[in-house]
């Protein structure tokens, strides 16, 4: 009896696996997703040659995915990429040149509609229901998987073909295996179809560096996701998200949440990323880089230079440079750029906090620019470097506090107890508390300033070594996993923008 | 290229092989050597509770029903009664209106705000024994679970400390709030429902109430938490297993004795403040250092997911 009902259990767990869940995120991290990589392998390692069967079996991946995340309303990538991938096709075959510029308007008005229908719905509303006085309960809205970041990518290739910098993609499928790609739907990055779409063409096999280089990326990005920023990210949500218990906290706790918090987003992000380039580079697919040690930067540009690389330069060529870019004098140039930020944060959410983070960077990139003369003139020596990454780091930090804020009163309590209420005297008893949290916070700082020819020469060690061996980091990665995981339901941070 | 991959897929199958036949002796692993294990044999031979109905049967796990599918209305106790009500920040809005129906009917009331508990952190203190020893209550109230909505495979992590909480109750009648949902949770109810009989679990997430919230987005407002108590105090009078007079009161609402926790309390602390007033914002300070510094504890940590998973 107890055979049969575990067996029923089982066919009934194995087929609800099916079935979409939009409230549990189908993570890289997960074993979830490891469970659904195991199967696609093996298969995909038989057809990566035939093009036509391997991007069949690839976009089937990415659609069952993208499902399992969002459930049918992932049909909607579907219906808009035809859509945009038809207006590209006729941008290029038109001739006049206002018929082409309103083919674009139409993708345009198309892409960004779809995505403010699905992210700013409920800001509307609300804003609405406090005009006219009244309550208002938030509508359940379960957008497609990963819609903003698929979005930035069919508005980068549109407007690449309307200006011609690349041809339009002429077999509707492979514009489908390039918007679904599951190792970039969730969060990009936000790979350019012109840089993408010619590795389709590729003939050569895919070497064993790549293969395993990929692999090495995906632990290195589980290490920093789901053991190093999970674990940071229990005392974050402890600070931030409770107002009514801050005025607890002395000033030292609260600088180690916003450290905590900035720490924990750069592992977060980062390690995503990370495991997004690993797999397209075990598919043999270069999807770039994301981001270069941002926090060693110096000053607030070479910061957008270093985070969330994909991103920064897309808001640059698609944001910052249509306003006008530097082209109209310094004035303009530093209101575009100020405006490019605004739109930044108002896109990561409608909400005050988001759009003041927007504008700390906005403000900061404008000074930095209008510093700059004199900036040239100090010395280039350690001690300045130093001050320089340090001015730098906080100007991050203390945007970061707003970005995690749900509200501005608390982003400014935290703030103003931090500059008001603090002791180093809680120093020593918060390492003693929380000696494994201080411990992961130090350990990936210190791995943050590392050498990148040391990573280089690890990874090179790592493809190199015998199979054993990667077994072993493996399992030990997997474990370590295991060990630190919270029971918390704990997802990727930027899959909600 | 296909040595390579094939390399790599028997890796993961290896590592897959160990990692899923190890969660079959989780208990064994985790007890003899400290080693966590994954939830591959619980995820696949346990029922989904997502899916359980009310109809549903887990042995060991479901309470038991009446074979009728009746529940039989039990009498009316007419005593003045002694209650206990414990639980998360939730209370601080529901507690004044409790106290007013306490008040109004001559039942005595204590109050026990832990802020961010969750079910572990209770059946980990044994706070509800605790306060059980120094309050003496011959009914509790216990409204717990808004801390743990989104917690991932719940039934196998929490379903003990619901019932360790539940054993420290003793034969003292008691009532356990669900938790009023903001959004769809990954299982707290269903759990609750299936451990908790059903004449002493309020399910407070259903159709059929709404509750504003306050800026937070997850609280009631005071008003709203008013209105949800008096539902609860409605239901406890009319269906519960244990009906206890609780009329509508005149007042709004009343103060009665409260004892707060800080969520970094592990409940090895100190004795908290105590204040003959409803929960007041100075008395959210419970976490606050006193004399000596004294940062948050990592044991009560709150367990809401950190962020939002909507797109």
């Amino acid at each position: 009896m107890l055979l049969t009902d575990n067996l029923s259990f089982a066919i009934h767990n194995i087929a609800s696996f099916f079935m979409p869940n939009p409230s549990v995120p189908l993570v890289f991290s997960s074993g979830t997703f490891w469970m659904m990589f195991l199967v696609f392998l093996p298969i995909f390692a038989c057809i990566r040659h035939r093009k036509m069967q391997m991007m069949l079996f690839v976009v089937a991946f990415s659609l069952f995915f993208a499902f399992k995340s969002c459930g049918w309303i992932f049909l909607l990538m579907v219906a808009t990429s035809i859509i945009d991938w038809q207006l590209a096709l006729r941008i290029s075959k038109l001739e006049g040149k206002s018929a082409r510029k309103w083919m674009l308007v139409v993708s345009l008005l198309c892409s960004v509609g779809i995505l403010v229908a699905f992210k700013y719905t409920n800001f509307f509303l609300q804003s609405w229901h406090e005009m006219l006085g009244g309550n208002f309960q938030p509508l359940s809205i379960i957008a497609p998987i990963g819609i903003s970041f698929y979005t930035f990518r069919t508005i980068s290739y549109v407007v690449d073909v309307y200006k011609e910098k690349m041809p339009p993609v002429e077999h509707y499928l492979d514009y489908l295996f390039y918007l679904s790609f599951f190792p970039c739907l969730v969060a990009g990055p936000v790979v350019r179809a012109r840089d993408f779409m010619p590795q389709l063409e590729r003939d050569s096999a895919v070497t064993k560096a790549e293969i395993y280089g990929g692999f090495w990326l995906v632990l290195r990005g589980v290490v920093k996701k789901a053991i190093v920023a999970d674990y940071l990210a229990q005392y974050s949500a402890i600070i931030f998200g409770s107002p009514e218990t801050l005025q607890g906290y002395s000033g030292f706790e609260l600088l180690m949440a916003a450290l905590g918090f900035t720490v924990q987003l750069y592992a977060d992000f980062s390690g995503y990323s990370d495991m997004a380039i690993g797999l397209g580079s075990i598919m043999g697919f270069d999807l770039g880089v994301n981001f270069d040690h941002p926090f060693r930067s110096l000053n607030i540009t070479e910061f957008w230079r270093r985070w969330h690389i994909s991103l920064s330069f897309w808001l640059r060529d698609y944001v910052y440079i249509p306003l006008g870019g530097n082209r109209k004098g310094k004035v303009r140039q530093y209101i575009n750029l100020f405006l490019t930020m605004l739109i930044g944060g108002f896109w990561h959410g409608a909400g005050v906090t988001y759009v003041i983070w927007g504008a700390i960077h906005g403000i900061a990139l404008v000074v930095h620019k209008m510093c700059m003369p004199w900036l040239k003139k100090i010395p280039d020596n350690w001690p300045v470097k130093v001050i320089s990454g340090l001015v730098t780091f906080l100007t991050v930090m203390l945007a970061f506090v707003f970005f995690r804020a749900e509200s501005f009163s608390e982003a400014t309590t935290i703030l103003s107890g931090i500059f008001t209420n603090f002791d180093l005297a809680y120093l020593p008893p918060f390492v003693s508390v929380r000696y494994v949290w201080c411990i992961m916070l130090v350990l990936l700082l210190v791995a943050h300033f590392v050498p990148v020819r040391i990573y280089d020469g690890l990874k090179e060690w790592f493809v190199e070594s015998h199979w054993l061996f990667k077994l072993s980091i493996f399992i030990i990665v997997v474990q370590l996993v295991l060990q630190f995981a919270s029971s918390d339901v704990s997802p990727f941070i930027y899959a909600q923008y | 290229m296909r040595r390579t991959y094939f390399g790599l897929f028997a890796l993961l199958v290896v590592a897959f092989s160990i990692f899923a036949g190890m969660s079959f002796f989780s208990e064994d692993f985790e007890e003899e050597c400290g080693l966590k294990t994954s939830s591959f044999a619980s995820d696949l031979f346990s029922h989904s509770f997502a899916d359980l109905t009310s109809s549903d049967t887990i042995p060991g796990l479901l309470r038991s029903k009446s074979t009728s599918g009746v529940t039989e209305a039990a009498p009316l106790d007419t005593t003045k009664k002694n209650i206990l009500f414990i639980g998360d920040s939730m209370l601080e809005r529901l507690s004044p209106r409790f106290a007013a129906y306490a008040e109004e009917n001559g039942h005595q009331m204590n109050t026990v705000i832990w802020y961010g508990s969750t079910t572990e952190v209770w059946a980990n203190s044994k706070r509800a024994a605790e306060k059980i020893k120094t309050y003496h209550p011959d009914f509790v109230i216990i409204s717990l679970g808004g801390n743990e909505l989104f917690i991932k495979d719940i039934i196998t992590r929490r379903s003990k400390f619901v019932k360790e909480i539940l054993s420290e109750f003793g034969k003292i009648p008691y009532v356990w709030i669900g938790p009023p949902n903001w959004k769809e949770d990954t299982g707290i109810n269903k759990m609750l429902q299936s451990i908790i009989p059903e004449g002493n679990f309020y399910l407070s997430y259903t159709p059929d109430q709404h509750y504003d919230r306050s800026s937070d987005g997850a609280h009631p407002t005071a008003a709203s938490a008013a209105k949800w108590a008096d539902r609860i105090c409605r239901w406890i009078m009319n269906q519960s297993n244990h009906p206890i007079v609780l009329n509508v009161p005149k007042k709004e609402k009343a103060r009665c004795h409260t004892e707060c926790f800080g969520m970094s309390d592990d409940g090895d602390k100190p004795a908290p403040k105590a204040a003959k007033t409803p929960a007041a914002p100075a008395q959210k300070k419970a976490a606050a250092p006193a004399a000596a510094p004294q940062p948050a504890a990592p044991a009560a940590q709150p367990e809401v997911a950190p962020t939002n998973t909507e797109n």
